[in-house]
């Protein structure tokens, strides 16, 4: 191989890569002349125009087959997420800390929780939501069809949290000590928690040997009436607002870190998923200093 | 030409350094030393100056006794000082360097710097705090033990075939007989040390170099030296100035052929004539081999292609606005993404499969890498003893009743006999039979008669096995003529006779057989036998004895004159005395009964062989250092010379007209000597290769061999060179692929080699060229297969950068798509059959014919690579729009999704889902896209079975490998999505059975598409369509 293995010097290889730029004995660019640039391009434009044309057909086929108001399959959402407010995440994860003598450490909280709330003002909820107080069990079984089948969700409103509703304490006891939580329910289209006599609800308890002590719940029974689900969708429910359970924390010992997890126990809702923390429970640390 | 000449361009400059070692250093010289000066330096050089001291001064030098040999203590103490007496292994490639060389291959190399860059990536992550992926990590560990693993793979692969190597070297341990303290006694060949006094005898191997004291008709072939097998006598005195040359001097590796010497040893193991050259040899660069440089050219290509995309969509990333770094992280990302992890793996198995197929046919690759060499391989220069012929003399031709007849030279005697009834042949065949010297060796009872070892030098032995085959029992047959005298071949009278009893116990008479050069034998006959009557030996005759003879003469074959003549009972009765000395018997009036020829005839395979070598496009150039008229008539018989091709001198001869005014170009032929060659340049030389075709080298020198070889390269051509003696092994390694032989080859040749054809057959190259051709196609279709899921494991991560969907593809499962789902179907297309007569294509041109061209990879990352990416794609919106998240919402969600902070991400119908649940639905797209890319897979491994063909032509289950390999990776991919635990461990999620559906229709795209391609090219060749799209 004499003749074409030789160590090429550097100079060489630059040469050579000039010449691949651009021939000027056969008036070549990169290899091909002009004619035949717009040749190859124009077939690779074609190319792609037929691809990309299949692939819009098929997203477009894929839509068509689509309903607007509940997904084809649920295999994630098997059991409800759930959430705290406030929700400020520490080092490990949901933790509400605070100073009861230092307004700022607690503020941002309180203002959390208000603009949580502010969704849940009685004069909104009472223009888009119907009371449903008076339903027992589900909300009524239906289906949807048509372009724009919608139906009317339930209101729930501020006053139900009662001491936690921020109307009468607009600091929801944090410059207290006795801080209200907030716990949500993530939505899940269809989906009925508990029984019909059984509503799904809120137990707040201290892990880790910790003593959470008195524990006041709004609403008082601390559980989701039944008439807020299932939930049919953001299509046919546009105003739904997720039902609130209050936590207050009535007796904390002060300057103790506190492990807490509120669990929402109830038929078809499972807390004991090893791979997702915020399945049927939630957890946070609590710190109160003085 | 003299010896002496031998050694002009080489030469061995040993300089003894402070710690003992030899220097080894090679010198090209100048051609055209004057012949004095060269001698000097040749015996400065050799450093040899034992042959011209008297046997006092030898013994005074060596310590030694000519009687009594060495004292055992002091043999022990010289044993402890020089060593054992064996060549030496070349140093140089210690293990430790040989499993190095395995990790810094091209495509290594790229691996090496992609995992370097994963580090980078990594450590970038974790000082930016971003602890959340490891992946980098993972993928510097993974990159890291899949070239450490292939490694030790490809590192155990050349060790076995080193050790079926060297399991060849100690079958059987030389033993030497050797006197010492007086006692003569039989040891190892490898224990002996100077100053010892040895014995050999015809059939021995001489065991060191040695000064000879005695010697009896000692003759010894130097071929493995000198690559002449003509034998040379060996005598005590001194002859000639030059170790190489004089006569006292028998050289270690070099076979005894007959006689008997005794000799002190004056150089052992690697001081010895022959080490020196060994250990030149491996002073010779191996050339880097044809594949390792289309993998060169390939890796350039993919690292080009990879800081090409990485810069893009580092612009890109920058211009979207990420911070610098991060878009750093995702230029690492891209560039270590382009490189086919899978690919090393691939290549590494589908060379060592070839390289196993060869082992099965006797073809034992040392490098991995010369399993391909052969198949780019456009000049064979072909040894010609031993490689194109049986290495042994037969009978080929008789002449009697003034008729020439073939006898069988095939190699298990499966050919055409010739007519035997004549009296005349019966009278040749008593001839034959008794007048030869040579005898089977005992105990051999039930070897076949042409594998029988004989006791005799080459053409005694061929005729023994000629009249065993053709009479039967020639033992039997000499008892019943019971000889009575005999008188062994010597140069002067260039005739042995023996006399021998009748077999009828009432014939009285003696019977007097002769065999000789035919000349002479002629003058000694008045008579000749025809048809079994004896008529006077007339000039009629004389003619047609004379034509008979330059016909047998002609063909290259050594031929014998046999007569015989019953002596009169009366003048020589029973018990007469015949004296040898005396001649007291007639030895003219003899009755000439016929002619044999002998030749070492081709190997039976052998003339295919070079058929099929020639319509391969691959010229066989015949090199040896017999003379010009064997090797032209051998050349011929195999075809390296084709019917119908001539000379110059056959033109000249034709036309009656002188040699000069012969076109040359006219000839096809052409046969070149070591004399001629020696007075041409290499211009010439080149002219010469260029103007003829068939090429026979003749009385050619090791160092012309390596003239040869460079002319041949200088012409752009790829050379395959086969040998088997030391003298061989410089050029064995400047060809680019070295071939050995097995059997006859000294070790020194074998070291040298890249292969080692362990049944010496010629045959074997041609299914050496046939599998490499076959490999260099089939690895471009197992690289293009690899490279094509490129661009579907890449799209994904561009797509999150510019569009930041939530990640399609992830990391890990990037690498079992490339480590673990794909590997066996690339390999399997190493078991594809040639789509057309390979071995009626031309060599491939190195310069053009790419293992890796721009077509290829364009087509592969371009078209196919993209559509593989859109059925990636549609698979993915599909699974992301049926659990909630419509195509045109997953647009910049990524910031939400990845946000493990919120635990309550809306999707397109109000839902709200965890992190965990986000990351769940993450894996289940992974999965998707996975299956979407293992559906197109083998959509493309079934395109990739032909390049040209349609694959209908070809078969769709021929290949049954293939097919498995398809039912295993469709297993392997339903076990990763369905086994239990797997979302956990390797983030696959049991998707539902539709979602294998969705990439379906790309999959027949593929197909069809592909299809229509190879039926553009097949319609149109030379086309636009097919210098486009044909790769």
């Amino acid at each position: 191989m004499a003749t074409f293995n030789e160590k090429k010097t550097c100079s060489q290889r630059m040469e050579n890569f000039g010449r691949f730029v651009w021939n000027s004995d056969t008036g070549e660019l990169m290899g091909r002349t002009l004619v035949k640039w717009v040749y190859i391009s124009l077939y690779y434009v074609a190319f792609y125009l037929v691809v990309i044309g299949l692939f819009a057909l098929a997203l477009f086929s894929l839509m068509q087959t689509l309903s607007p108001y509940e997904p084809d399959y649920q295999d994630r959402l098997q059991s409800p997420g759930v959430t705290l407010r406030p929700n400020n995440f520490g080092e490990e994860g949901l933790e509400i800390c605070f100073n009861i003598s230092e307004p700022k450490t607690w503020a941002p909280y309180v203002s959390t929780l208000h603009s949580f709330l502010s969704a849940y003002n009685t004069s909104l909820q009472n223009a888009t939501n119907r009371n449903c107080e008076h339903m027992t069990g589900y909300y009524p079984k239906k289906t949807f069809s048509g372009p724009d089948d919608t139906t009317y969700s339930c209101q729930f409103t501020r006053e139900m949290l009662g001491n936690c509703s921020g109307l009468c304490d607009s600091n929801f006891g944090y410059d207290t000590g006795k801080p209200c939580l907030i716990i949500k329910m993530n939505r899940i289209i269809n989906f009925c928690p508990g029984n019909e006599t059984d509503p799904p609800s809120v137990d707040c308890t201290a892990t880790e040997n910790g003593e959470l002590g008195e524990v006041e719940y709004f609403p008082s029974n601390r559980s989701f009436p039944l008439y807020y689900f299932p939930y049919y969708g953001k299509k046919a429910q546009p105003n739904y607002t997720n039902p609130l359970v209050a936590v207050k924390l009535l007796n904390i010992k002060n300057n103790t870190e506190l492990s807490v997890v509120c669990k929402i126990v109830g038929k078809g809702i499972s807390s004991d998923n090893p791979h997702d923390p915020y399945e049927g429970k939630v957890s946070f640390k609590l710190k109160i200093e003085t | 030409m003299g010896k002496a000449d031998k050694y002009d361009l080489y030469s061995v400059e040993m300089d003894k350094q402070e710690n003992g070692d030899l220097d080894v250093k090679i010198k090209k010289k100048q051609k055209g030393v004057k012949k004095k000066e060269k001698l000097e330096s040749m015996k400065r050089e050799m450093d040899i100056d034992d042959h011209e001291l008297t046997v006092e001064e030898l013994e005074q030098k060596y310590q030694t006794s000519v009687t009594k040999g060495l004292k055992s203590s002091v043999a022990a103490d010289i044993l402890m000082r020089d060593g054992p007496n064996e060549l030496k292994p070349p140093k140089g490639t210690p293990e430790y360097i040989k499993f190095a060389r395995q990790l810094a291959g091209g495509l290594q190399c790229l691996m090496w710097v992609a995992a370097v860059i994963c580090l980078i990536a990594f450590a970038i992550q974790c000082s930016q705090g971003d602890l959340t992926s490891d992946d980098n990590l993972y993928l510097a560990i993974t990159l890291i033990a899949v070239v450490v693993v292939t490694g030790c793979f490809g590192y155990y692969q050349e060790f076995k075939s080193t050790n079926i190597i060297a399991s060849f070297k100690n079958l059987v341990p030389q033993q030497a007989t050797v006197m010492r303290d007086g006692d003569k006694t039989q040891i190892n060949a490898n224990q002996l040390v100077a100053g010892d006094l040895v014995e050999i005898k015809g059939g021995d191997r001489v065991p060191a170099d040695i000064r000879i004291i005695t010697a009896q008709g000692c003759k010894v072939d130097n071929s493995s030296l000198t690559g002449e097998s003509e034998p040379q006598s060996r005598t005590p005195e001194y002859t000639h100035e030059s170790p190489l040359e004089t006569r006292n001097i028998a050289f270690f590796s070099t076979m005894c052929l007959e006689g008997t010497a005794t000799g002190i040893i004056i150089n052992t193991g690697d001081r010895t004539i022959i080490g020196r050259i060994a250990s030149l040899a491996s002073g010779v660069e191996n050339e880097k081999t044809p594949i390792a440089i289309e993998i060169e050219h390939f890796v350039d290509i993919i690292a080009g292609l990879a800081v090409f995309f990485g810069f893009t969509f580092f612009v890109v990333a920058m211009v979207i606005g990420y911070p610098f770094l991060r878009a750093m992280v995702f230029f690492m990302a891209i560039v270590v993404a382009y490189v086919p992890e899978g690919l090393l793996a691939t290549v590494t198995v589908c060379l060592s499969l070839t390289a196993k197929r060869l082992a099965r046919k006797n073809c034992v690759v040392k490098n991995l890498e010369a399993v391909e060499t052969l198949g780019s391989t456009s000049v064979i220069c072909s040894d010609k003893t031993g490689t194109l012929t049986q290495n042994r003399m037969t009978v080929s031709h008789l002449w009697f009743d003034n008729q020439i007849h073939s006898a069988d030279t095939t190699e298990d005697q499966s050919g055409q006999s010739f007519d035997q009834t004549s009296d005349t042949w019966r009278a040749l065949s008593k001839v034959v039979s008794l007048c030869n010297r040579a005898t089977f060796k005992a105990g051999q009872e039930n070897v076949p008669v042409p594998k029988k070892i004989v006791i005799g030098d080459a053409s005694e032995t061929a005729l023994l096995k000629f009249s065993e085959i053709t009479i039967g029992n020639v033992k039997e047959y000499r008892d019943r003529f019971r000889k009575v005298t005999e008188m062994p071949f010597n140069s002067t009278n260039k005739f042995q006779l023996s006399i021998h009893e009748m077999s009828d116990p009432l014939d009285l008479r003696y019977l007097l057989v002769m065999k000789g050069a035919p000349e002479r034998i002629l003058e000694r006959c008045s008579t000749i036998m025809i048809k079994g009557q004896e008529l006077p030996l007339d000039e009629q005759w004389q003619e047609a004895f004379q034509t008979a003879y330059m016909d047998l003469g002609g063909l290259g074959e050594r031929v014998l004159g046999f007569c015989h003549l019953y002596l009169n009972a009366k003048e020589y009765p029973r018990g007469y005395n015949f004296d040898i000395e005396e001649m007291n018997f007639p030895t003219s009036g003899l009755c000439f009964a016929g002619l044999i020829s002998m030749i070492d005839p081709p190997r039976a395979t052998v003339p295919d062989a070079v058929m099929k070598c020639r319509t391969a496009g691959i010229r066989v150039i015949m090199v040896t250092g017999d003379h010009p008229i064997t090797a032209k008539a051998i050349a011929a018989s195999v075809g390296i010379i084709s019917e119908g091709s001539e000379t110059v001198e056959d033109i000249a001869a034709r036309l009656r007209i002188p040699v000069e005014q012969v076109n040359k170009r006219d000839a096809r032929a052409c046969v070149i000597n070591g004399g001629q060659l020696k007075d041409m340049t290499s211009e010439e030389l080149v002219e010469t290769l260029k103007m003829h075709p068939e090429m026979v080298f003749a009385r050619t020198s090791p160092q012309q061999k390596l003239i040869i070889v460079e002319s041949c390269q200088k012409l752009g051509a790829i050379v395959a060179v086969t040998g088997d003696g030391v003298n061989d092994s410089p050029a064995l390694k400047k060809a680019d692929i070295g071939v050995a032989m097995g059997i006859a080859g000294s070790d020194a040749a074998k070291n040298a080699a890249d292969m080692i054809l362990l049944d010496d057959n010629f045959a074997s190259i041609v299914t050496g060229v046939e599998q490499g051709r076959l490999i260099f196609d089939n690895l471009k279709k197992s690289i293009a297969y690899t490279l094509t899921k490129n661009i579907p494991e890449l799209a994904p991560y561009l797509i999150y950068i510019t569009a930041s969907v939530p990640l399609p593809l992830g990391c890990i499962t990037i690498l079992f798509i490339e480590l673990a789902t794909d590997i066996f179907p690339s390999v399997s297309l190493a078991y594809e059959k040639a789509e057309s007569d390979i071995m009626h294509l031309k060599p491939r041109n190195p310069r053009r014919d790419r293992l890796v061209n721009e077509a290829l990879a364009v087509y592969s990352y371009f078209q196919i690579g993209v559509i593989q990416s859109f059925a990636g794609f549609t698979d993915y919106f599909t699974v992301m729009a049926q659990e909630g998240w419509y195509p045109l919402y997953c647009l910049g969600l990524r910031a939400n999704w990845e946000n493990d902070k919120l635990q309550d991400l809306e999707d397109s119908y109000g839902q709200e889902w965890t992190f965990s649940q986000r990351l769940y639905q993450q894996y289940t797209c992974y999965t998707v896209f996975f299956v979407s890319i293992e559906v197109c897979q083998i959509s493309d491994v079934l395109i990739r079975k032909t390049r040209r063909l349609s694959v209908f032509q070809q078969g769709f289950f021929r290949n049954k490998v293939l097919v498995t390999a398809i039912v295993f990776q469709l297993c392997l991919g339903c076990f990763l999505c369905y086994c239990p635990g797997m979302p956990n461990v390797f983030n696959f999620m049991p998707i539902r059975f539709q979602w294998w559906l969705v990439p379906l229709p790309y999959g027949i795209l593929i197909f069809v598409y592909d299809e229509i391609r190879k039926l553009g090219i097949r319609q149109h060749p030379g086309s636009w369509w097919d210098k486009e799209l044909y790769y």
